[in-house]
């Protein structure tokens, strides 16, 4: 079945099917999800009255009276359908209505919020290739000097800047950069000095994660046959980087482009804590006061970006590989890491330990008298704002936080995986949709479903986790059916199961698996920001995320309160990274 | 009109301007002068600036808009644009305007404008809370003077008057929308909204202003959601007073930077009358006694709130006149029960409060299970009774420094914010009698008297008195201290 699909495309065509079949996607998807945010106020049994007044009067009793005024003046639609439909209709017009809370038209406001967060995202883009760039230069050096690939150096670097929560890193920011060296402005947006920091703890941790997604590029690259034969051939050092760096970036370029699309609106935290006016910050207001003419205005302006950008990956990536991709071009061999047992095995320890120690103490015990006490012998991790052991803290809340990690990046590797390797034709699609949604967005839209609590907010991460993994299956797979072996397999007649178990899947799994592997940081993360919010973990729940949110505040008058989750997933991402999982 | 026009193309230039990634993708920048103030505000505005809106508040903080009365620091009325009033009759008020006060714009205020502005705002959606449930019509009468009259005897309208929603604007902001008066150029107050964008406003200093020309050049406003950076703005000297300075990062401003006004506002919790185990007295009694509000005050506010023995707080003086309490029923024996402790992270020691007072309760012998949300996430389940006990924080004086109104919508059985789900006929016919008192002493004096029946029934717990932290740079000066949070901004504020 695999084959015929991959059959059925004209092979060497200039990708168009994305173009015609472009305009279509995107008004399903956009009517989709107009649909679902149109639905809102009914799938959370929230009156949208209710909610407008406290958008406009937080503290107002909401009598019968104000509440009766607001539907007259709103003319709240009666039931799903008619608001959506009607709104639609306007948006189709370009016209996008007028927000519920502030009365304002929404297309204006939309559009510059727009402007800002795309500024802010290609910016953060840019700090996160160059990041990632800098952090694979040694890397490149070892593989035009010696042929080999990326080492643990590079791994572990990744791993580290990837594992820093944005909002963490935004609050450390501020209180050093912006503060204590008084080298950049604390907050605001009128001027290019008040991107930088945004940019920086946005850009930052993404380029980590780049960095991996490059490193694994960049070791099959290295691992293919036309390398040694160029070393051999005595090209010099600037050629082979420059057709390395080109050859591994192509792999890339179909992530960077979700990079991007994702930092659109993911930004919320840090927009919120540099008081940038931006896509992400609107949205969320907007769907907290079930403004649906604003969110639903901000949902599709962030799916038509994400549709765009991630259809630009994916032609990108064709017209970089170039003809190389018709048959026989490429032949990717499995990238093998240098083993390392050692350090995983020190770190790995070290974290149980600290974990069973903490699982013997009591991570609720409150005392007032010993509030905010640096690590001493009594408390070896110190105590937070209430006086709790942290030690206590950190290893029962590791359990929570590493486990619901690992299971979310477990099932995002058997999903991606499998819609990767499926998905043949390379278009933007579903996962561009999911991937554009803020998964806060999708956390509160889950929340509104069935409550908030942990258990919506790791569905509402698994959403989105699985992304990054089929686009990067459905890169490999791609490269895989054009390598010459593919094509004499399927020449001599090899059967669909076949050539799925003995050559797309060994090609795929264990480098998409490495992947996965790296993202249960990322996953842990994308909770924390969650229960940051209040939709994840309850309140007073030792996750380490929940611990982060709880003590940023107080990062300065006591930084171990911060340090101690933010090591534990420091340490985890580079566990992550160094645990191997192809076969040598 | 055109002013609006060309805000919205110059900001929809700005955001095509963004795609070519220029520095038009930012605002415009301030133009730091001498004499202007920054001034970072903890909320945006939700409504356009709208009086008739939360943003209210920001025009009265900020000294563009006024009121016709105002309150003074001991709650009393003073005059503001109206400089006196008169209950001509059980149901009409008359006040006479202040001489020579121009709009913005330049054209004089008249009666007319007033009647027509207090009009507007009766009519406004929703309704302002001061006016909530009182049928008001203005009318301008003969000499410079305005008629307002009430559907019932009304005592405390000038009080009501005071509240930063019946702004009185020019007649052009309603021009556009009615239900949505632009301030821009049409206030009275010391300085001039001139320009509003997404996360700034400028406004400047407005030179004919009726109280004298304000001593700053102008006011360059941020609205800035996160504490660490307005605090940090502070101490780099970007800002010059920053709103809303939450307890944890108060620790790090200098001595001296920190304005600590105590206001009525009151930190407790709530226990539901209709829950399960909170309707027996007994078990109530219980968990009053069980809750030591010391360490809260001591620990969670670091010594930045006040001990409350009741409802209301120690900034009010007319508290001296409490009758004792006598409590309803001796505290029980505990078997387990499990409840559940609601409360919001609106406000960022809420949480921590909670976490304290669960374990005091644990201690008690409760099986108790927190729930934190944003206010607007828990508000429908709040009103409807859905936790066992609430912790939460509430201003008593509301919008017309009456104690009155705050026990009728949180202490009535029909009360629109009655988060204990407390009905006793008894009290209900206490506070409409209390709402009938004309006198300002007698309803004071009756609200204390409510107050002791209510905690004898132990629904409410008294955790702390609040107070507002205001940062201001060493060198600024003028900064209003209102125990009603409404001015901070004023003619007299600047940098010497």
């Amino acid at each position: 079945m695999t084959v015929r699909r991959a059959r059925r495309g004209t092979p060497g065509a200039i990708p168009v099917p994305a173009a015609l079949r472009g305009p279509l996607v995107a008004l399903a998807a956009c009517a989709c999800v107009v649909f679902t945010v149109g639905a809102l106020p009914w799938l959370s049994g929230r009156d949208p009255a209710l909610t407008v007044l406290r958008a406009r009067a937080a503290e107002r009793e909401a009598d019968p009276e104000a509440l009766e005024s607001i539907r007259d003046e709103l003319d709240l639609p009666g039931d799903p359908l008619k608001g959506s439909l009607q709104w639609l209709s306007g948006a189709v017009r370009g016209d996008f209505g007028v927000s519920w809370v502030t009365g304002e038209a929404v297309a204006p406001s939309l559009a510059g919020a727009t402007g800002v967060s795309a500024t802010l995202a290609a910016l953060a883009a840019l700090v996160a290739v160059v990041t990632a760039l800098l952090v694979l230069t040694p890397a490149l050096v070892r593989a035009v000097r010696h042929g080999r690939g990326a080492g643990r150096g590079v791994d572990v670097t990744g791993a580290l800047l990837a594992s820093v929560p944005d909002f963490l890193l935004a609050s450390v920011l501020l209180a050093i950069v912006a503060v204590r060296w008084d080298l950049a402005p604390t907050s605001g947006w009128s001027g290019p000095g008040h991107a930088i920091l945004p940019a920086v703890a946005l850009g930052l941790p993404a380029g980590g994660l780049l960095s991996r997604v490059l490193g694994g590029a960049l070791a099959a690259t290295v691992a293919e046959s036309w390398v040694p034969a160029w070393r051999a051939l005595g090209f010099g050092p600037v050629l082979m980087v420059s057709a390395l760096v080109r050859r591994t970036l192509a792999v890339a370029v179909p992530q960077i482009a979700l990079l991007f699309a994702g930092l659109v609106g993911t930004s919320i935290i840090v927009e919120s804590v540099f008081a940038v006016p931006g896509l992400g910050h609107m949205a969320l207001e907007a769907v907290l006061a079930q403004d649906l003419p604003r969110v639903q205005g901000a949902v599709t302006i962030l799916v038509l970006l994400g549709l765009a950008v991630g259809g630009a990956g994916i032609v990108l990536h064709r017209v970089m590989l170039g003809p190389a991709l018709e048959a026989s071009g490429l032949t990717p061999t499995v990238a093998v890491t240098p083993p390392s047992r050692r350090l995983p095995l020190i770190l790995g320890g070290t974290l149980a330990l600290a974990v069973v120690l903490g699982l013997a103490g009591d991570p609720n015990a409150i005392d007032l008298d010993v509030r905010m006490v640096g690590p001493s012998l009594s408390h070896p991790f110190g105590t937070d704002a209430l006086g709790r052991d942290l030690l206590a803290r950190f290893g029962h809340g590791a359990l929570i936080s590493v486990g619901l990690g690992c299971a979310v990046s477990l099932a995002a590797l058997v999903t991606g995986t499998v819609v990767g390797i499926r998905g043949t034709r390379a278009r933007a699609g579903v996962a561009e949709v999911l991937n554009a949604l803020p998964p806060v967005l999708l956390g509160v839209l889950v929340a509104a479903v069935i409550g908030p609590g942990l258990t919506g907010a790791t569905a509402a991460v698994a959403m989105v986790a699985w992304i990054p993994i089929a686009v990067h299956a459905r890169t490999l797979a791609t490269e895989v059916r054009a390598a010459g072996y593919y094509q004499a397999a399927i020449a001599s007649g090899a059967s669909a199961v076949w050539l799925f178990r003995r050559h797309l899947l060994p090609a795929v799994l264990p480098v998409v698996a490495r992947h996965a592997l790296m993202r249960i940081p990322h996953n842990t993360l994308s909770l924390a920001g969650l229960s940051f919010l209040g939709l994840g973990a309850a309140h007073d729940s030792p996750e380490w995320g929940a611990m982060l949110a709880e003590s940023v505040r107080y990062i300065e008058r006591a930084p171990w309160t911060v340090a101690v989750p933010a090591i534990g997933l420091a340490t985890l991402g580079v566990v992550a990274s160094l645990v191997r999982t192809e076969r040598s | 009109m055109n002013g609006a026009r060309s805000r919205h193309l110059r900001a929809l230039s700005a955001a095509l301007a963004c795609g070519m990634l220029t520095t038009a993708c930012f605002g415009d920048g301030d133009g730091d002068g001498f004499e202007r103030l920054d001034v970072a505000m903890a909320f945006q505005p939700v409504k356009q600036m709208s009086p008739f809106s939360d943003d209210a508040f920001l025009l009265s903080k900020l000294g563009v808009a006024e009121p016709l009365t105002r309150l003074n620091e001991d709650g009393e009325v003073e005059p503001l644009l109206a400089t006196s009033w008169e209950q001509v009759d059980e149901t009409a008020w008359e006040l006479t305007l202040r001489e020579d006060v121009t709009f913005h714009d330049g054209t004089e205020l008249r009666a007319k404008d007033v009647a027509a502005a207090i009009n507007y705002a009766a009519d406004a959606s929703p309704k302002p809370r001061a006016l909530a449930g009182v049928d008001v019509e203005a009318e301008a009468s003969d000499g410079h003077a305005v008629t307002i009259s009430t559907g019932d005897e009304d005592p405390i309208m000038p009080q009501r008057l005071s509240t930063p929603e019946l702004a009185i604007l020019a007649p052009d902001a309603y021009a556009d929308d009615p239900g949505t008066p632009d301030p821009a150029g049409a206030a009275t107050g010391p300085f001039e909204l001139a320009e509003l964008s997404g996360s700034a406003a400028r406004l400047e200093a407005y030179p004919d202003y009726w109280d004298g020309r304000p001593q700053a050049a102008g006011v360059d406003v941020s609205f800035v959601e996160d504490a660490a950076s307005r605090v940090g703005g502070l101490r780099t000297g970007e800002i010059d007073i920053a709103d809303a300075i939450p307890i944890a990062q108060a620790d790090t401003l200098d001595d001296g930077q920190l304005l600590e006004i105590p206001i009525p506002r009151t930190v407790g919790m709530l226990l539901n009358n209709t829950s399960d185990v909170f309707d027996d007295p007994a078990l109530r009694a219980t968990a009053a006694a069980a809750v030591d509000s010391d360490p809260v005050v001591a620990g969670v506010y670091e010594g930045r709130a006040d001990p409350i023995d009741g409802l209301f707080g120690p900034v009010s003086d007319w508290i001296e006149d409490r009758p004792t309490v006598e409590p309803e029923s001796e505290p029980a024996d505990v078997d387990g029960e499990s409840i559940t402790l609601a409360t919001y992270d609106d406000r960022p020691e809420l949480p921590e409060v909670a976490s304290v007072v669960a374990e005091d309760l644990r201690a008690a012998g409760f099986d108790v299970d927190v729930v934190v949300r944003s206010f607007a996430a828990m508000e429908s389940d709040l009103m409807e009774g859905a936790f066992d006990a609430v912790i939460g924080t509430r201003s008593y004086l509301i919008e017309t420094n009456d104690p009155v109104g705050y026990l009728a919508s949180d202490w009535s059985c029909e009360g629109s914010y009655n988060l204990a789900l407390f009905c006793e006929d008894r009290i209900d016919d206490a506070i409409a009698n209390a709402a009938d008192q004309t006198d300002v002493d007698d309803r004071t004096q009756a609200a204390v008297e409510i107050e002791a029946e209510i905690l004898a029934t132990n629904s409410f717990v008294p955790l702390a008195g609040e107070h507002a932290r205001i940062g201001v740079a060493n060198d600024v000066t003028g900064v209003a201290e209102d125990p009603v949070e409404r001015v901070i901004v004023t003619a007299e504020t600047h940098v010497p």
